[in-house]
């Protein structure tokens, strides 16, 4: 193997594999002693010894962390720079499942409840995956000990699920983490597809959580947006790339994400192949996944100051929201290199949050910021690419933002560094990487090693995608996002699983504002909304609210808010103004702050799809009627209740 | 019987409060020794926490915001959750004003709201260590929030120190999610028993299909 995946650890020998297994029977047989004695080891041991699957639970136990003081928060150990290489998940495997899937929950085989599964007979799995949330430990850095987290078959991040339009897919999420545990996770989940043309009982509704033992079938379609009025596979214009699946559960997501539930989920049509070969309708992009074609996954981690059991855990407070990290973690490694050749690379940069928002740009040999090539916004092609080199790229948490950087502009022999505009606590004195450019603030390095191998695709096309028509909306709502009594808010009510705040009708298009009411020095909210992907119409802004709150400027947009795109950086004050559409499914369905502290403090509500008018009109009459008695402002005006 | 417990009646059996192994126990609830509403003195950890399931809001006797609804709620929970009040479950208010806020208050408030109801201790304290215990109990890792006081006191937590969860909602929410949040910590249950409960809710959900098209309810 070459490339980044070729370089990752050395394969395990089988002596070591002995040695590992010989381990394991030792500790089994302490677990077998402690649990005769009487003790704290009492409180593990059963649970491993009675446990249904024993054998399996055995294996996979991972000692529980211990956690480390919160006061003074601790600053992370010291990390050497650029010794890791960047690892890239390796794909997901199909598997054959048992039980087989069904259209309804399984409940005696073990699935959480759910509602049937929509359109089943007509999107059949093509294929199916098997992802378990468990406990595990992942090494961040040569220079730290391994670190407990929870991950998708114990892998962080987890493996990237690759699919092909037209092919739809089952992914079983099976809950096997440690319960109850003495981390700060909550050991309950519920898997949300970002942001996936998904039916509701498959979208990984955030109250919908499950608990350790059971399992649930999420189904994804993997079919274009409008299969009910285009036929064959929807309207091909509505294609999406880049998804990331992650956890979802109410009050709970951010401790979850923090600790490794989340992973890449990728999807190829014939524009954008998964390979570089030239096929008629293939745009020709960078495209081998693992090689040219590379997630860059983000999140930021806080280690505790000291090991403790041979490991350095990550900090956080139990019952709190996630901690401001002080280290940059890509694709689970702290400031790592990778190997590139002169020519095009595409890479998939997600932010897995919790809350940080990354400002990143491309800094070459001499410390000069160079161009990278924006192709895509939230998994959705702009329409012509755009060249990003005097500014920075903002990946708000669960943004998606597809950059083309072509090496072929470095000599062989040169680095080549992303430049994240927050520093962070690298912790070894190290000069300063290129001129002008502090190592604190390298989030990881490019080393050019050599001309092209594999050859260099064409150029960028100048149009990538044909963009949907534009959208005529049927009706109109607003979303104010605020700050009430200490309390975050949307729409004047915090959140709650079986309170609905809106309701559309299947196959409608809306006009829907989102606000941002609280003043200026405060939060920016990145809004997400699940389903289907919007249009951004405008963005306002009020310069002065205090003092002269009718005053409203217009921002212009920035060409990445030209595409499409399901998150919506909302900065105090704004306004923006976007349409989307509601079509193929019903259900229960978000919106939400991404900022993962604030969806889990409640600053999410639920809107439903429904069928019928009738059901419409009853249920928004209902809403109206809530509202009255709770002496709430009317967010319906009398023709949208007729 | 201890002599604590004989004089707070908080205690009948110790034996059976047991924390979870990884229950963070004082260092992170503090033993501060409060005064409840009946004027008794009861060290936080040990006589109210240890062991138990709990609920715990924070509120003020004078404040007309958002308490008297959180109280008027917390009145219907105590309905709907009568027969384990007291014995398993436990409901405490902490009020952040301890200075104004002597016990005499506190009961006068818990009259007020018809709250002198079994399993439900107000309490006051040094204004250090009840600070000390919001900030514990309800931090959030955000400087806003975390020094602002009127945060949170519209939030009720929710902690099984027995199995060491801690969850968090707003009683504000209908009372359908509130008893179901809480009922999230309750005691873990065999995979027989989670069994039997996913029946029932699929049973709903199938009845909420048949009835409206689509899963109504969580």
């Amino acid at each position: 193997m070459s490339g980044p995946r070729g370089k990752k650890e050395p394969t395990k020998t089988k002596a070591k594999k002995k040695a590992k297994k010989e381990e394991f029977e030792l500790s089994r047989r302490t677990m077998l002693k402690l649990g005769a004695a009487a003790g704290a080891g009492t409180l593990l041991a059963p649970m491993v010894l009675t446990s249904r699957k024993s054998t399996v639970y055995a294996q996979d136990t991972v000692p529980e962390p211990v956690l480390c003081a919160s006061t003074p928060i601790p600053a992370s150990p010291p990390t050497t720079p650029f010794v890791d290489m960047l690892p890239v998940p390796n794909n997901a495997v199909p598997k054959v499942l048992n039980p087989a899937p069904t259209q309804a929950a399984n409940i005696a085989g073990g699935e959480a409840p759910r509602a049937d599964h929509q359109r089943w007979n007509e999107f059949l799995p093509a294929v199916n995956y098997r992802l378990e949330a468990r406990a595990a430990t992942h090494q961040f850095h040569s220079d730290l000990l391994p670190t407990y987290i929870w991950g998708f078959n114990g892998k962080y991040p987890a493996e990237t699920v690759l699919n092909n339009y037209g092919d739809s897919s089952l992914v079983r999420f099976k809950n096997n983490l440690p319960s109850p545990t003495t981390s700060f996770g909550t050991p309950e989940i519920t898997i949300h597809l970002h942001n996936g043309h998904t039916a509701s009982e498959s979208d990984g509704f955030a109250g919908d959580f499950f608990q350790t033992g059971f399992f649930k079938d999420n189904h994804y379609a993997n079919r274009y947006a409008g299969i009910d009025t285009f036929g064959g596979l929807g309207d091909p214009r509505e294609k999406m790339g880049t998804f990331w699946f992650h956890d979802h559960r109410a009050a709970e997501t951010a401790n979850s994400n923090y600790l490794g539930l989340n992973g890449m989920y990728i999807a190829y049509d014939p524009t954008d192949p998964g390979h570089e070969f030239a096929t008629p309708e293939s745009l020709q992009l960078p495209g081998i996944y693992g090689k040219t074609d590379i997630p860059l996954i983000l999140t930021e981690k806080r280690f505790c100051a000291t090991p403790t059991n041979g490991r350095n855990e990550l900090f956080q407070v139990v019952g709190a929201g996630a901690p401001a990290g002080d280290k940059w973690s890509v694709n689970g490694k702290l400031q790592p290199k990778m190997h590139v050749r002169r020519r095009k690379y595409r890479f998939r940069i997600l932010n897995t949050g919790p809350v940080k928002t990354w400002n990143l740009s491309l800094i070459g040999p001499d410390g000069l910021q160079k161009p990278w090539t924006l192709i895509a916004t939230d998994a959705n092609f702009l329409e012509h690419p755009v060249d990003i080199s005097n500014r920075t790229l903002d990946v708000f948490v669960a943004s998606r933002f597809d950059v083309i950087i072509d090496f072929a502009q470095f000599p062989v022999g040169s680095s080549v560094y992303i430049k994240e505009a927050q520093a962070q606590n690298v912790g070894v004195a190290t000069p300063n990487p290129a001129p002008g450019l502090l190592i604190g603030n390298v989030l990881m390095r490019f080393d050019v090693i050599g001309n092209a191998v594999i050859p260099d695709t064409p150029p960028i096309p100048a149009t990538l995608c044909q963009m949907p028509d534009p959208l005529v909306p049927d009706a109109s709502f607003t979303w104010t996002f605020k700050l009430n009594g200490g309390q975050f808010q949307i729409n004047d009510l915090p959140f709650d699983a079986n309170r609905v705040d809106h309701v559309v009708l299947k196959g409608t298009t809306e006009e829907w504002t989102l606000r941002n009411d609280v003043l200026a020095g405060n939060w920016l909210h990145p809004v997400h909304i699940h389903f289907e992907e919007g249009r951004i119409q405008s963005r306002t802004t009020r310069p002065d609210p205090i003092n002269n709150p009718g005053l409203i400027v217009p921002v212009p947009l920035l060409p990445e808010e030209l595409g499409r795109r399901d998150v919506y950086p909302l900065p105090p004050q704004n306004t923006v103004v976007l349409r989307m559409r509601f079509r193929d499914f019903v259900g229960r369905y978000l919106i939400h702050c991404h900022n993962m502290n604030h969806e889990d403090n409640f600053m999410m509500v639920r809107w439903d799809i429904v069928e019928t008018i009738a059901e419409l009109r009853k249920r928004r009459q209902e809403i109206a009627q809530y509202r009255r008695q709770m002496g709430l402002p009317p967010i319906y005006r009398k023709e949208d209740l007729a | 019987m201890n002599r604590r417990a004989f004089f707070t009646g908080f205690t009948p059996d110790d034996t059976q409060r047991k924390p979870h192994v990884a229950s963070y126990g004082t260092a992170i609830f503090t033993n501060a020794m409060l005064r409840t509403h009946e004027d008794k003195q009861v060290r936080f950890y040990d006589d109210l926490i240890k062991g138990r399931q709990v609920i715990i809001n924070l509120m003020y006797a004078t404040c007309e915001g958002i308490c008297p609804t959180v109280t008027s709620n917390m009145v219907k929970i105590h309905q709907a959750l009568k027969e384990r009040m007291g014995r398993d479950l436990f409901m405490y208010s902490i009020t952040i004003k301890p200075e104004e806020d002597d016990p005499a208050a506190l009961k006068d408030f818990a009259e007020m709201h018809r709250a002198l109801l079994p399993g439900w201790t107000f309490l006051t304290g040094d204004p250090y260590d009840i600070e000390t215990i919001r900030f514990r109990l309800f931090r959030w890792n955000h400087i806003k929030f975390d020094t602002d006081l009127a945060s949170h006191t519209g939030m009720l937590r929710i902690i099984n120190d027995a199995t060491n969860r801690w969850l968090m909602v707003t009683p504000l929410a209908s009372m359908f999610t509130v008893l179901q949040h809480i009922s999230w910590a309750d005691p873990p249950k065999s995979f027989e028993e989670k069994l039997e409960e996913n029946k029932a809710v699929q049973d709903r959900i199938n009845k909420e299909v048949k009835q409206y098209g689509y899963r109504r309810t969580t």
